[in-house]
Formats: structure tokens, C-alpha cells, sequence
């Protein structure tokens, strides 16, 4: 993984924990007006940062593939291996 | 429905593979307090919840813990990557060698496979809450142990990020038991079982 690829993953991430995080509060909190400002804020840039990545790299999802001239998803590494992770290779 | 997504919930990145590691985190694979037992507790209980909001706690939870298994198989398959016979003779890695080479398996440190004996779903939201509480403390404890045992700090770091979403849900399954308490009347004063005896 390049170190482009790299930091965009880890953007992601940052920004779908995010999410995470308030769909776990909004579960127990659904009418908190700072909680779903906090969400809707958090959407948009996960949104961005999952369009921009899929875009360079290939689907996140199989359903996201272009289905095109090959079949994206089994052209990057799965997410478990060590260099699916660092971001040495430029 | 579930749909995989191609990443982790949080980066496991680790450089020296470490096979005496694995043989006691595995525990949060397949052990006792692990995260399938957490994520098949969750995902079993939810349909006896009654009201939506524990139901998507409970479904939500579950589903962040099936996160957590493939984060602990991650960190488990990368401290057994290219290991030689000498290696796995000398970290006593042996005993898992014989039955699974490096294949990821769900069992406790002990050895002892997973089983659904530990985990209970009580068709009663009260009793389930209260495992729930119980068991996110359960994997908390067992996190800051292996903590105690563990000075690398590329394990560490994941480790720690798994360390605090216990803490996290156990916050949230405290409000969901809040809120059914909240949800029993006069007339359940002594919290039969709300999802049984309506």
C-alpha cells in the first residue's frame, strides 16, 4: 500500500469510527439535537473520504465494484494482512 | 442483513511476528470473555428487547463486535505470519501447531474450544441486560491482563483501542437497562420478566 492509499484508509477509518460512535449513542439518545448535528456532520465526511478511496483504490464493499473489464474486489489485499496496513511502498 | 466492508475498525499494523502472543490473546477470539461469545450474545438477544431502542443497541453492538473478531484474527494471523519449526518449538506454539498450523481458530488460551455455554440469552431483557453489563466488564479485565503481559507496542495499540469500546458499551447497555427500568409500571413494580408477562 502506498502511503497515499495508506493515509486515506486511515482517514477513513477515523471518520467511520465516528459514526460509529454516534449511531451507538443515538441508539439510547434518539432525540439529542447535538448528538444528530454531531452525525449529520460526521455523514458528510465519511461520504467524502469513502468516495474519494473508492475511487483510487477499488470498492470497499463487493456491491461498490464497477464490474467492468475485471472484478475490482479481489485486486486489492484484505484487510488483515500487514501490508494492508503500513504504507512503505511508494 | 450484514455486508462486509474491506477494512479494519481500527489499524493492526505489526512489524515482528511473536507467536507467544497469539497463544494468550487468542483468548479474546474463542475464550470465555471473547468477541464471537460477545457478538453471539448480543445478535441472539436482541429479538426478545423490548423496545427499538435496545433492540438497536443490542444489534449494533453485536455487529461492532463481529469488528472486533476479525481485529483480534488480524492480530493473531500477523504475529504467526513466516514462522519456522525452530520458532514455533521455542515459543511452545507446538500444542496450536499440531491441530491447526497457523489457521485461525476460536479457542481460549487454555485450549479449550469455543462453545456457546458462554454465553446466555434469557428471553428476558432485565436478566440479558445485566450479562450484557457483566460482560463487557469480563473483556475489559481480560484486555487489561493481557495488557499486563504484553510490551510490544504495535499489539499494545490495537489492544488498547479494544480496551475502550468495552468501556463504551458498557455505558450504553447501562442506558438501555435505564431504559426499560423506566419502561415497567405500577403494576410491575418487581420487574417480572416485561418481554414474557405482559
Amino acid at each position: 500500500m502506498t502511503s497515499e492509499q495508506h493515509k486515506l484508509m486511515k482517514k477513513l477509518q477515523a471518520c467511520s469510527f465516528a459514526l460509529t460512535e454516534a449511531n451507538l449513542y443515538l441508539d439510547s439518545h434518539p432525540t439529542c439535537a447535538d448528538g444528530l448535528a454531531y452525525f449529520r456532520r460526521h455523514k458528510d465526511e465519511y461520504e467524502k473520504a469513502r468516495a474519494e478511496y473508492e475511487k483510487k483504490y477499488g470498492p470497499l464493499t463487493a456491491c461498490a465494484a464497477e464490474g467492468t473489464r475485471k472484478w475490482e474486489w479481489v485486486t486489492q489485499p484484505f484487510p488483515w494482512e500487514y501490508k494492508a496496513n503500513e504504507g512503505g511502498e511508494d | 442483513m450484514w455486508q462486509y466492508e474491506k477494512k479494519l475498525q481500527y489499524p493492526v499494523k505489526i512489524a515482528n511476528p511473536n507467536p507467544t502472543l497469539a497463544k494468550v490473546i487468542i483468548s479474546q477470539l474463542g475464550g470465555p470473555d471473547g468477541e464471537l461469545g460477545a457478538s453471539m450474545r448480543y445478535l441472539n438477544q436482541r429479538y426478545s428487547a423490548p423496545c427499538r431502542e435496545v433492540q438497536a443497541i443490542l444489534s449494533d453492538i453485536g455487529t461492532e463486535e463481529l469488528a472486533h473478531m476479525e481485529m483480534i484474527s488480524a492480530i493473531l494471523y500477523q504475529l504467526t505470519r513466516n514462522l519456522s519449526i525452530k520458532e514455533i518449538k521455542a515459543a511452545g506454539f507446538d500444542a496450536y501447531f499440531v491441530d491447526h498450523t497457523t489457521g485461525i481458530y476460536p479457542q481460549a488460551a487454555s485450549g479449550v474450544p469455543f462453545t456457546a455455554a458462554y454465553f446466555q440469552s434469557k428471553g428476558d431483557p432485565l436478566t440479558d441486560l445485566h450479562e450484557d453489563l457483566a460482560a463487557e466488564q469480563k473483556a475489559r479485565t481480560t484486555y487489561d491482563n493481557l495488557l499486563r503481559l504484553i510490551d510490544d507496542p504495535d499489539v499494545r495499540d490495537p489492544i488498547k483501542f479494544l480496551r475502550e469500546r468495552e468501556v463504551v458499551h458498557y455505558q450504553r447497555f447501562g442506558e438501555g437497562l435505564r431504559l426499560v427500568q423506566d419502561m415497567l409500571d405500577s403494576k410491575n413494580f418487581y420487574a417480572f420478566n416485561p418481554s414474557f408477562d405482559k
